[in-house]
């Protein structure tokens, strides 16, 4: 059957990043120059020629853009400065966009200002809420009061309280990012009528998992050289992240004590490791950015700014927040903490299921699916290793 | 007779001869024949040294007969003449062996190559001994010139010519000057604007008093021979005779007929127009479908006829450029329809060619490939629910998939072709055509504007496709070779020609007959054929055809041939 070329996606795509760039002939350099190519993927160049065709069905079910490590080597070497690596960004945000059923993410992606209005009533939402259910720790009240001179933050803002937000809004995201994993297994695997996936085969991938989580072996194959520093870095900012989501998740009694612990209290180090981590991956993503030093960070939608900017208020706050806390002024604290909420909470529920951070989790998913993908294709092959033609 | 004295000079051609004949005993042995007074082998005979040495036993030794056993003569006969020339001796007084491509490179046995080497020679020395001298001739050229055809081509060699203050005649077979560039919009690859160049030129040419042109009337027959044309032509119902020293054919293109590829449905499909009708559209300044409505997406579709077995194999070479003037043309025109450039390969050679490609393919643009050879689109009306005219269905040749593609308007990029009548107008001048119809060159490299036929010249598109530049180039180059010639005020002309001996001739015209140029006439009152040794080209045929011997086709005379023969067979025993 023939696919309707859809004459609006290109102009679609530049919504997510996307700019005029036709120039592509299809001379296939960058699939021989990506690490990522394997028999059967034509990387990214397929990706890119759906693109100009318009074949939305076809790039809507299409996983390549998710294995794309952003190394930049295609664009880099392009003939025609086609900008594949960056055209497999915009493609990624867009596909976050079919996968987010709820359609929000396409509004966010669309419109800067309905992003940022977002935010806004979010973290005033928030501050409501904030002032409502905490106390402000006012001169007289001692008992607010530390005998450090310190705010005991237990009595200002109850650990117990603060995690029954963390808890409903943590469950609203795993909602939200399981229905929308499960929507891109419905459009990659389950839609694709030609493959025939077994339960077992669902089993399969993890057999490669170890290959499949460390990037850093395959950008040795890459020309830049900065990319090492780009992964040890990127890694230790997600690990940090990720280590502080928990905490507050999950163990936000352990963490927000009234008692203030010696400086190296398992606790502070662990704090202080992890805001390590942020700020260094912060100032390095904020130079590359604005240096566009690198083929990957030569291009940033406004999104990617958006994440950077809430995750740098995110730990300036905390780090504020721990200061006042250990040099004894109660009020700042106070506020600082209620900012520390109105960053930090729009942060989450906007970036995670919706916008720029959900790459953390569609990524590995995706990962996963390609390989499914493969093995069920290599598994129902007559002649093997044979490379797919379309 | 005079004494022969020959001197033989037996070419190694770097390797390419010594290889497979040994060259110096070749040279050496035939030292032994009569009136053979130098031998002597060479490394490259045709270089300097090699022709100097010539040129010094000629004059130490009194040489008067030289043959060169090398490469063909066509490569370098000339070469050895004129050597023969500045050493004092007449030109024709020498011979060529071809002991190269008929002998060392067609042959894999040493022994054997050598022996023919040496037996070609020996015919050669055989023939030249019956050599005679023969004179140059030339005749004055007249000054004025025919050009057939007034598109860009023929007005540009007309005004550079008359420019230059020579009479041109300019037979148009249409109403208007200007042919095919008339009825353009803008033009590739600078998109400056066809009227303005053309209508400016055609003024002038129509002004200038040294061009007469002759619309409305066509030519038939060209009489004559280089420097010394006729004709006669119908213009405005009378008989005109013109006479003329060169002639100019640029009778230009005629668009394919896109209703051949069934696959587009161009006639049946209201809304599929050819390249030509577009740029009546852009030129009448507002682009609408049939429907008047206003097109949201308009597709192109180049090679139409063009690249395929089944219409015509060759590249149009022009249509690419000219469907991405489109591409631009739409854009400013409509800037928020999508433009979809359906291509198969994009040929942007040429000055700024590849840049309008480059900067077309930043646009938004919808570039997609498919099969030139074999899976030509298919074009059908869309249904009431499509939200467009037109349905393309193809397989996309970079993706390899299958697509349909919704569009209210298609423009087919329709190639070149030859005119119907080429075959006439060819005949007329008497040049020659290729297989598809276009008129030959004399060398496809090396002599790009002359024909076989000397004085008669092949411009712009009716030689081969090609755009307005590589036209005009054509053209003003054919004109310096005209004017080249009149300058010199007479052409030499072929000196081996054939002769009637009118004692023997009896009247029986069957040289008339069989001769290819038309150049024997026969004589009422002598009762005897006679040769017109300007129109002649030395063929040969009638002196083999002459049923008395009265022929003599100089520098091939019956005693010459089989004396060379002779020389052939002569060698068996000596060695
Ligand atoms: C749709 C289209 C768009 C084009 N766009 C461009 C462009 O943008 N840029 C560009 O560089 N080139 C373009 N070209 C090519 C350009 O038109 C040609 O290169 C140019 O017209 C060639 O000029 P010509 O004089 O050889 O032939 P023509 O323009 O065809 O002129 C030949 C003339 O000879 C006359 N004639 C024919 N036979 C006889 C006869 N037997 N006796 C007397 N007269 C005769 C014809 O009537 C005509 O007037 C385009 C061509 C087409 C078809
Ligand atoms: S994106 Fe660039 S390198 Fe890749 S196929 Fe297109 S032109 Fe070639
Ligand atoms: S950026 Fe690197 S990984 Fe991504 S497609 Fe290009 S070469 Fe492949
Ligand atoms: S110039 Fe382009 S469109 Fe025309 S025949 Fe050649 S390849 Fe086809
Ligand atoms: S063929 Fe010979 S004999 Fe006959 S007319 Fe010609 S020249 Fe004379
Ligand atoms: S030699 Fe050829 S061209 Fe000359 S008159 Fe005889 S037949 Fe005609």
């Amino acid at each position: 059957m023939s696919q309707r070329v859809n004459l609006d996606l290109k102009k679609e795509l530049f919504l997510y990043g996307a700019k005029e760039w036709n120039q592509c002939f299809q001379c296939g350099n960058c699939t021989a120059t990506c690490h990522t190519t394997e028999n059967g993927f034509f990387f990214p160049r397929k990706t890119v020629r759906q693109v100009l065709m318009g074949l939305k069905k076809s790039l809507q079910t299409n996983i390549d853009p998710w294995l794309c490590t952003y190394c930049g080597d295609c664009s880099r070497t392009c003939p025609r400065d086609a900008n594949p690596a960056e055209m497999m960004m915009s493609i990624r945000r867009y596909l976050i966009s079919v996968y987010d059923w709820t359609g929000i993410s396409k509004l966010f992606y669309k419109s800067k200002t309905l992003e940022v209005t977002s935010i806004i009533v979010l973290s005033i939402i928030v501050m409501v809420l904030y002032l409502i259910y905490t106390t402000f720790p006012s001169g007289d009240s001692s008992q607010w009061i530390g005998p450090d001179g310190g705010a005991l933050i237990n009595k200002m803002a109850p650990w117990q309280t603060i995690h029954l937000g963390d808890w409903l809004m943590a469950g609203a995201l795993v909602f939200l990012v399981i229905t929308n994993i499960f929507y891109m297994w419905y459009k990659i695997i389950y839609d694709d009528k030609s493959l025939k996936v077994g339960f077992i085969d669902y089993l399969k991938p993890f057999s490669k998992l170890v290959k499949l989580i460390n990037p850093d072996v395959k950008y040795a194959k890459c020309d830049e050289k900065k990319l090492t520093t780009y992964w040890v870095l990127h890694a230790f900012l997600a690990l940090s992240y990720g280590t502080l989501f928990a905490i507050i998740v999950f163990f936000l009694d352990w963490f927000q004590t009234d008692t203030v612990y010696p400086f190296l209290h398992p606790q502070r180090i662990l704090g202080y490791i992890a805001t390590i981590g942020l700020t260094v991956g912060i100032i390095y993503f904020y130079t590359n950015r604005t240096l566009k030093n690198m083929e990957n960070s030569k291009y940033s939608h406004f999104t990617d700014w958006t994440f950077l900017i809430l995750l740098f208020f995110t730990t300036l706050t905390g780090i504020l927040l721990h200061v006042f806390r250990i040099y004894g002024l109660p009020q700042l604290t106070y506020v600082t903490y209620m900012l520390h909420l109105m960053v930090l909470v729009p942060m989450l529920v906007i970036e995670v299921p919706f916008s720029k951070w959900s790459h953390m989790i569609y990524r590995p998913f995706a990962l996963y699916f390609a390989h499914l993908k493969k093995m069920v294709i290599e598994k129902s092959k007559t002649i093997p290793h044979q490379p797919q033609y379309n | 007779m005079e004494e022969k004295r020959i001197g033989v000079y037996v070419c190694w051609c770097g390797t390419n001869i010594a290889a497979m004949v040994d060259v110096e005993k070749v040279a050496s042995g035939l030292k032994e024949l009569p009136d053979i007074v130098v031998s002597k082998d060479y490394k490259y005979m045709c270089s300097d040294p090699g022709q100097d040495m010539i040129i010094q036993d000629i004059k130490n030794h009194n040489l008067n007969r030289i043959v060169v056993a090398a490469c063909s003569p066509r490569m370098h006969e000339i070469t050895f003449r004129k050597a023969l020339e500045n050493a004092g001796l007449n030109p024709y007084m020498f011979e060529m062996a071809n002991i190269r491509e008929h002998d060392s490179w067609v042959h894999t046995n040493r022994a054997e190559a050598t022996r023919k080497a040496r037996d070609l020679i020996a015919g050669a020395v055989s023939k030249v001994k019956w050599h005679e001298s023969l004179e140059k001739r030339s005749v004055p050229v007249n000054p004025a010139t025919l050009i057939i055809g007034g598109g860009i081509a023929g007005i540009s060699a007309a005004l550079e010519l008359a420019n230059a203050g020579k009479q041109v005649y300019l037979i148009e077979r249409k109403a208007l000057l200007g042919g095919t560039v008339s009825a353009l919009d803008l033009t590739s690859p600078f998109l400056n604007s066809a009227r303005q160049m053309i209508d400016h030129k055609i003024k002038e040419v129509m002004d200038h008093r040294l061009i007469k042109v002759y619309l409305n009337s066509e030519v038939e027959q060209i009489f004559g021979y280089v420097g010394n044309f006729e004709t006669t032509i119908r213009y405005n119902k009378r008989e005109t005779r013109l006479n003329f020293g060169n002639v100019i054919v640029a009778t230009g293109l005629k668009p394919f007929d896109a209703s051949r590829v069934t696959n587009y449905g161009y006639g049946r499909l209201p809304n599929v127009i050819t390249a030509l009708e577009f740029e009546q559209v852009l030129k009448d300044g507002v682009i609408l479908t049939r429907d008047g409505r206003e097109p949201k997406n308009v597709a192109i579709i180049h090679c139409v006829g063009s690249r395929n077995e089944d219409y015509n194999p060759y590249c149009s070479r022009t249509c690419c450029m000219v469907a991405l003037k489109f591409v631009n043309q739409l854009k400013s025109a409509l800037p928020k329809a999508t433009i979809i450039d359906i291509y198969s390969d994009m040929r942007s050679f040429g000055k700024g060619c590849e840049e309008l490609y480059s900067d077309t393919s930043k646009k938004n643009v919808m570039f997609l490939t498919f099969d030139h050879k074999a899976d030509l689109p298919q074009i059908r009306q869309a249904s009431y629910d499509d939200p467009c005219n037109l349905i393309i269905e193809f397989k996309e040749k970079f993706s390899g998939e299958p697509i349909e593609v919704p569009a209210d308007m298609v423009i087919l990029m329709v190639g070149m072709e030859a005119h119907e009548n080429a075959k006439q107008v060819a005949h007329g001048v008497g040049i020659s055509m290729c297989g598809n119809r276009f008129f030959i060159e004399r060398h496809p490299k090396l002599d790009p504007v002359a024909t076989t036929t000397d004085g008669v010249y092949v411009v712009g598109t009716c030689q081969s496709p090609k755009d307005i530049p590589d036209s005009v180039s054509q053209a003003r180059a054919a004109a310096a070779r005209i004017l080249a010639t009149i300058l010199a005020g007479s052409v030499s002309i072929e000196v081996t020609t054939a002769e009637v001996n009118e004692k023997i001739c009896c009247g029986c015209q069957t040289c008339i007959k069989v001769c290819p140029y038309s150049a024997i006439s026969y004589s009422q009152e002598k009762k005897v054929s006679a040769v017109n040794e300007i129109i002649c080209k030395g063929c040969g045929t009638c002196g083999s055809t002459c049923p008395t011997g009265a022929i003599k086709s100089k520098h091939f005379t019956d005693i010459q041939i089989l004396s060379q023969i002779e020389g052939l067979m002569s060698l068996q025993e000596v060695y």
